[in-house]
């Protein structure tokens, strides 16, 4: 079982890590100035998904059980595809962003794709693992995440000009939009936790926790991307990795070397966990569809870490084009992560 | 199971039967009432100033019947015991505890004669000790259970022998704290034990494989020691301790991978201390396997890891070195691997000209020639001596330092993050009799935390840890 504290660390501590890579040089391409408007909003949106998604641990049911008794044994079925669908949709950002990270920060000239591809390797490993383990590996990359975040923001946030958010609201409502949709690809993790029902208990109070833990996260993204736009201003749309270039002013390195890249590294090893999360969750709903088998979760790892080396090669040089084409469907990512589980929450025992 | 018979002869013929070998001796004698006895033992492990004084002699003077209480008393020995089995007395016979038969009855007297020829106990050279105590245990289990008994006054000490090894008969000792050890724990390190079917038991190590739930994993899920108050403090937390006979090297279970950053020493110096000192073996640790690893990757992949300074000189070290820097380093490592091994195994007196040869021939001349750099040679310097600064681990952190190696030879410094992301998934599932091997760090147990890689004073640790689930929760008030 995942206990509570690793749950609150993961919504705390780890979700926020996915958000610092791309999402800040997006943002600011749409939003400028405003970029934590359309961060908040999609913030908010999630804390209150956060919040069902945990109350619905309460009935003691797993995802697919619930599924059942609100539309049904069939439509649950669909639906659980649906979702796991969903996830692969939804994982493929991150895979890609990484795919991306690592080319352009790890290596000084671009590596071939087969420097990458330990990466999928990696992917059916952790698929293969029980999903409570996963909580365990939560327990030791928060605080390796927070040190890395604090360490980061300690060595930027000198570097850094907070009056270049204002005025607030200086890029309009388009720039708002244009935003909060470029940005929706980011934003959902409350759909993570749907799989993860019945893998720990509830306890009173922990819906409230948990939003609030999520809450608090969000608020050191939002701080990441004040700190970000305040060290870059007008180019920092063109700073594609934040976290491996918000510190790269620090006085200090012309001296030390990247002594960032030290954190930069510590968050690495938290964005392979992440990326590997919706495929994990994608190949959760499918056991809980069709059955538990001892060797499912190493095919499903397996066949995933395939699908998206397929894709990554694909899309090897067209991230533009994914991120246009995610802003085109970004209803989907509220769909899912927002109205699944409020709907859910609503649709009790309908067929019970 | 064959009786033994009133016969006297026809049991010593049985007897024999079960041992031919030419190093088991009979003799007879007889008594001054005119009962005739049979010795049988172990020429060369038994004591047989003891057999005659104290066994035999008595034996001479007795002049009543055959009765075998009554010659127990006669003998006034406290390791006497009476058996009525042929093969469980030849396995005595082979212990060097000789049996004693007479004539008329079915049972014969077993007297604990055994010879003991071991070396004194001293301080162990694998841990050694500036304070605390310098005992270290020795070949001999009796010897090495007196060393507990004598740390550990208490009833509730249960030292449960057993014997392992269808050839060796090796005697094992089951190690434990009535009511503070989990029952379940010493179960199942009982049923373990009992399990095993093997010719014979060397060496403590044997044993590890099969009390391991992972056999053939990298990863150590035994601890092992070789000081009595370390093997006695692990107990107190509610392990279960295995002593072997014929090897100084104790095992406890459930192993927590912590353990092996902790020394006795920590607990005899200022918590603060402690602590600085537990990180630094950490520390020195990583260190050890990550920056050959790391080295190798900012040559190779990422030339701006390295401080401006530092690659200019680093540049113009390895200018001419005609190897790749993976292969430099590997080359490097190798050497390293080879001297350290044949200054385990060498005799003393060489020790010393392989030193000078390790250091001033093979490294001094290699980077004037123009094979290796000097970079390299410092590097993979540090790297072996923070090994050192965890010696209980060297068997894994070694491979692990030539597996990154070769990752980041080929991958570059993500591929050393992707390792270490398999190692920590594999070691966040690792149990061992139910504990988790990386607690209290994953899972975080709060209390644990207390002597871990932190250490606080010895008045805070009023709880056992709480991973090892023992039924005796508070150790002092």
């Amino acid at each position: 079982m995942i206990s509570r504290r690793q749950l609150l660390f993961l919504l705390a501590f780890l979700f926020p890590v996915s958000k610092l890579v791309m999402l800040p040089a997006a943002l600011a391409e749409h939003a400028e100035g405003d970029l934590l408007l359309p961060a908040a909003l999609h913030l908010l949106l999630q804390t209150g998904a956060v919040f069902c998604a945990l109350l619905l641990a309460k009935r003691g049911q797993s995802f697919s059980e619930l599924l059942e008794n609100a539309f049904g044994r069939v439509f649950s079925r669909i639906l659980l595809v649906l979702y796991a669908l969903f996830l692969l949709f939804a994982g493929l950002l991150p895979i890609l962003e990484q795919k991306l990270f690592v080319q352009a920060i790890f290596y000084d000239t671009l590596p071939s794709v087969a420097a990458f591809a330990p990466f999928f390797l990696f992917l059916a490993y952790v698929v293969s693992k029980p999903l409570p383990s996963y909580g365990r590996v939560w327990d030791i990359l928060a605080p390796l995440s927070v040190a890395a975040y604090l360490g980061l923001i300690a060595l930027a946030v000198g570097e850094t000009d907070f009056g270049a958010l204002l005025p607030v609201g200086a890029s309009g409502s388009q720039g708002f939009f244009g935003g909060t949709m470029s940005a929706s690809g980011w934003f959902y993790d409350a759909a993570l936790l749907l799989p993860l029902l019945k893998k720990y208990e509830y306890k009173k109070g922990l819906a409230w926790k948990g939003a609030l833990s999520y809450l608090g996260g969000g608020c050191a993204v939002l701080f990441f991307l004040a700190v970000f736009y305040g060290v870059y201003q007008g180019t920092a749309a063109n700073r594609l990795f934040a976290i491996a270039t918000v510190a790269q002013y620090f006085s200090g390195i012309t001296m030390l070397g990247r002594v960032d890249y030290l954190f930069v590294f510590a968050l690495s090893l938290t964005l392979a966990f992440l990326a590997a999360f919706p495929l994990q969750g994608a190949a959760e709903c499918l056991l809980q569809a069709f059955g538990r088998k001892k060797y499912l979760p190493t095919v499903y790892g397996v066949v995933g870490s395939a699908l998206f080396a397929v894709l990554a090669i694909v899309l090897d040089y067209r991230f533009g084009e994914v991120l246009l084409a995610l802003a085109k469907v970004f209803w989907v990512f509220p769909l899912f992560s927002v109205a699944v589980p409020a709907c859910t929450l609503l649709f009790r025992r309908r067929h019970a | 199971m064959t009786q033994i018979t009133k016969d006297r002869k026809r049991s010593v013929e049985a007897l024999k039967r079960l041992l031919p070998a030419e190093d088991i001796f009979t003799f007879d004698f007889a008594a001054e009432g005119g009962l005739l006895f049979t010795c049988v033992y172990s020429d060369a492990v038994t004591d047989k100033t003891v057999l005659g004084d104290q066994i035999v002699r008595p034996l001479q003077g007795y002049r009543g019947e055959a009765r075998a209480e009554e010659i127990a008393r006669r003998v006034d020995f406290p390791e006497l015991r009476l058996e009525v089995s042929l093969e469980k007395l030849a396995g005595e016979v082979l212990s060097g505890n000789p049996a004693v038969l007479f004539d008329g009855m079915d049972r014969a007297l077993i007297a604990g004669t055994k010879a003991v020829f071991v070396r004194a106990v001293a301080e162990p050279s694998t841990d050694v000790a500036v304070r605390g105590p310098r005992e270290g245990f020795i070949e001999d289990i009796k010897i090495n259970s007196s060393l507990v008994r004598r740390r550990l006054k208490t009833g509730e000490l249960r030292i449960d022998m057993m014997q392992i090894g269808r050839r060796s008969q090796t005697a094992v000792a089951l190690c434990y704290l009535a009511g503070t050890t989990p029952q379940q724990t010493v179960d199942e390190v009982r049923k373990k034990l009992g399990e095993i079917d093997i010719d014979i038991v060397a060496d403590s190590s044997y044993l590890t494989h099969f009390l391991s739930s992972r056999p053939f994993s990298l990863v150590k899920q035994v601890g092992t020691t070789e000081k009595p108050d370390i093997f006695c403090a692990k107990i107190a937390e509610g392990r279960v301790g295995i002593l072997v006979d014929g090897t100084p090297i104790a095992l406890t279970v459930p192993y927590l991978l912590v353990e092996d950053f902790q020394s006795s020493e920590d607990y005899f110096v200022p918590a603060y201390r402690a602590t600085f000192t537990r990180v630094l073996r950490l520390l020195a640790l990583l260190v050890a396997v990550y920056l050959p690893a790391f080295y190798i990757a900012g040559q190779l992949f990422k030339l701006r890891l390295f401080p401006v300074k530092l690659l200019l000189t680093i540049a113009g070290s390895i200018r001419d070195i005609p190897f790749s820097p993976s292969l430099e380093m590997l080359l490097v490592l190798l050497v390293l691997e080879v001297l350290n091994e044949a200054s385990i195994r060498m005799p003393k007196y060489v020790g010393m000209a392989l030193s000078v040869v390790g250091a001033l021939v093979l490294g001094e001349t290699a980077v004037s020639a123009g094979f290796v750099s000097t970079p390299a040679i410092i590097i993979i310097a540090f790297s072996g001596i923070g090994l050192y600064a965890v010696p209980n681990l060297i068997e894994q952190t070694s491979v692990l330092r030539l597996a990154m190696l070769l990752v980041a030879g080929s991958v570059g410094t993500y591929g050393i993050i992707l390792s270490t992301a398999f190692v920590l998934l594999y070691l966040v599932t690792a149990e061992n009799f139910g504990v988790p091997l990386l607690a209290p760090f994953s899972p975080v147990v709060k209390n644990d935390f207390k002597d871990s890689l932190l250490k606080y004073n010895l008045g805070s640790l009023k709880r056992r840890p709480v991973t090892l689930e023992s039924p005796n929760k508070r150790r002092q008030k």
